[in-house]
């Protein structure tokens, strides 16, 4: 008996949920119908009943707790067994779908509690033992454990620490102390058991309750690694030629490939003035780079001209230039802005000059772009220097858009050049560079951020864009319809004839809406002007009315704002 | 729907009205009147008869020219055609 009670007590010694809830269990036992039904309970609570009476008195609430529900853990097991329905969500019912779904190698075994004695202990014990299992052995323990049953039940289940004492307690004062080693190793196997059934236990919980359940979030991991990588092998490869050059300029390769991205590298003329004779190889894998970045051109286009230039100026990177403008228009625009907005001054003037040799061709092209992104600010302070520049790249800029903004923009990019390390430091996001080896570290963090932070600085021509880009925008949704509904491959040209079509088309619509407006003496164009000016169109006649044409063309939401329809209650919507 | 119920499945087509751009143009051409809430709606009705009537009247003309790629003329003569139709 002492064995079974140590045994029982073992189990308990590290609290775990499995005790806990079978005492409650037990002590709530009267109460369910299920207890009644079984027999074998029945003799349990007989036993269970004096026993707890008895040990009422024990110091500890856990330790009655502790009996209690191993010894109705028991009966309970039978129950929940035989019953095996939870009908209601209740704590008795959790627990005992905890002890259920618990395994059942902690503690008790259905075999043995459908024994007609109960022998709590012995199912335990059986576990470890199989000889064990003596009802007599279950007494004692089944009585200590009824009187803990009496105990609430612990909001302290998980608290091992104080079952421990209390089992400790417990064992000092109803166990033999020769069970006690037993007990311990058994204890210490059966908490580790309980323990690691523990786990087990909060599942069913979350089963009955899967609103506690929670999902581990699922963080998507940030590609930008990977994009960046992706970045900097496509630069890589283009930079490959370059990369014997560049690499006496710019320290880390890496940067430069970044950089690649950006058709221009920050070439940053004042810090390496080798830097850009080494470029002009360069410029070819830049270009070609500015190429495929069209989104970072802008920034990298202006300085990278200008280190090619001063490698090759001519030939090729007039050659490239003029491939570069349609994509460098944005470069140059960007890195002007942002030189402008740093106002590198000094350092623009010693590039400047160096730039102006090399940056006539290929400025011509992407000063073109830049003069339409460039700051107003950074036009007129790199005007007065770059005119002696732009003039020269004036005359050999077979684009001229427009002289002023050339200017402006050859003044953006050797300011940039100059002040692209001051860039760097002061945004980095903007620009990379990849000639600027000492940027390095500015520059491995600028590859990360111009990509996606390129589009904002892409502002072409801020003065008329307000007004055009909104109304092109709009204008290309019936474009876009327009080619729909033609189903045929069209010219960019076909495209723009229809947007013109369309803008005559609504001058034409809104004076008509007036005159109708005007000729039933209102101020409001309202849907009935609509109407007749469809039916003068010839869109609607006796045949087809408004109605039919709504619901052949307009989506259902439109449809139901459109055509009054009658509602439950006498009401119809919309009003009319 | 009839008509277009079925959209390309090469592109999709939003069935959306720029209500706030047929607003501002409104507006801006006839700053004086006003426009009603569900006009703009029948006014988007009527660019889309407008745009499908002239993209038919276009695919004739390239037929007719025998070629597969709508070109400028065809749209020019098409429009001529169309927006004296809808003069009202």
């Amino acid at each position: 008996m002492a064995e079974a009670m140590a045994d029982s007590y073992d189990g308990d010694s590290e609290p775990t949920t499995r005790t806990l809830l079978r005492r409650v269990l037990d002590t709530a036992d009267t109460r369910t119908p299920r207890r009644r039904r079984s027999a074998r309970v029945g003799a349990q609570k007989a036993l269970l009943e004096p026993p707890s009476s008895r040990r009422l008195s024990s110091p500890t609430k856990m330790n009655v707790r502790r009996r209690s529900h191993r010894v109705r853990s028991f009966g309970r097991l039978a129950h929940v067994h035989t019953s095996g329905n939870v009908e209601e969500q209740t704590p008795r019912t959790l627990l005992k779908n905890i002890l259920l779904t618990a395994p059942e190698s902690s503690i008790m075994r259905p075999e043995s509690v459908v024994k007609p004695v109960p022998t709590p202990q012995v199912v335990q014990s059986s576990r470890r033992d199989s000889s064990r299992g003596s009802l007599e052995l279950q007494l004692p323990e089944l009585e200590p454990s009824t009187t803990l049953a009496l105990g609430l039940l612990a909001p302290g289940r998980r608290k091992q620490r104080l079952r421990l004492s209390v089992f400790q307690q417990g064992m000092d004062q109803g166990l033999p102390l020769s069970q006690e080693p037993r007990g311990n190793a058994s204890a210490s196997s059966l908490t580790s058991s309980l323990n690691l059934t523990f786990a087990t236990p909060l599942q069913p919980q979350s089963v009955q309750r899967p609103g506690l359940a929670r999902r581990p979030p699922t963080h998507r991991a940030v590609d930008v690694g990977a994009f960046l990588q992706d970045l900097r092998d496509t630069s890589l490869a283009l930079a490959s030629p370059g990369d014997s050059l560049r690499t006496p300029v710019a320290t880390l390769p890496t940067d430069t490939v970044l950089e690649d991205t950006q058709p221009f590298s920050q070439p940053l003329v004042g810090r390496s003035p080798s830097g850009y004779h080494s470029l002009p190889c360069l410029s070819h894998t830049e270009v070609e780079d500015a190429e495929r970045a069209i989104s970072h051109r802008t920034q990298s286009s202006g300085p990278r001209l200008q280190n090619h230039n001063p490698g090759k100026p001519a030939q090729l990177l007039a050659g490239k230039a003029k491939k570069v403008d349609a994509h460098a228009v944005s470069f140059p625009n960007n890195s002007s802005t942002i030189s402008g907005e740093d106002g590198v001054e000094p350092l623009q003037d010693g590039v400047d000059e160096e730039a102006e040799e090399r940056m006539e061709e290929s400025l011509s092209v992407s000063e073109v772009m830049d003069t339409t992104g460039t700051q107003g600010s950074v036009r007129t302070e790199k005007s007065k220097r770059h005119r002696e520049m732009s003039e020269a790249v004036e005359a050999k800029e077979p684009e001229g858009s427009s002289g002023d903004e050339d200017i402006s923009g050859r003044t953006a990019s050797p300011e940039l050049a100059s002040s692209t390390t001051e860039f760097l430091q002061a945004r980095q996001p903007q620009f990379l560079e990849p000639a600027l080896p000492p940027r390095t570290a500015v520059l491995s963090s600028e590859p990360l951020k111009p990509l996606p932070t390129r589009l904002p600085p892409r502002a072409r021509t801020p003065g008329p864009r307000p007004r055009q880009d909104p109304h092109k925008t709009g204008l290309s949704h019936y474009v876009k319809l327009f080619s729909f509904y033609a189903k045929m491959p069209m010219e960019k040209k076909a495209l723009e004839m229809v947007e013109k079509c369309l803008d005559k088309y609504f001058q034409h619509l809104c004076d008509d809406l007036e005159v109708f407006a005007a000729h039933a003496g209102r101020k409001t164009v309202k849907p009935e002007d609509l109407e007749l000016l469809m039916r003068r169109q010839g869109l609607v006649n006796d045949q087809v009315s408004l109605h039919v044409l709504v619901e052949r063309y307009l989506p259902l939401e439109y449809r139901q704002l459109l055509i009054p329809c009658a509602f439950s209650g006498n009401s119809v919507f919309p009003a009319q | 729907m009839a008509f277009s119920t079925t959209v390309s499945q090469r592109k999709h087509i939003k069935r959306k009205a720029p209500r706030g751009f047929l607003k501002r143009v409104f507006k801006r051409q006839k700053p004086h009147l006003r426009l009603e809430t569900r006009g703009d709606l029948l006014v988007h009705l009527n660019c889309l008869l407008f745009v499908h009537r002239l993209a038919e009247e276009t695919r004739m003309n390239a037929f007719e020219n025998k070629c597969g790629v709508i070109k400028k003329e065809h749209v020019q003569a098409a429009a001529k055609v169309i927006l004296k139709k809808s003069r009202g």
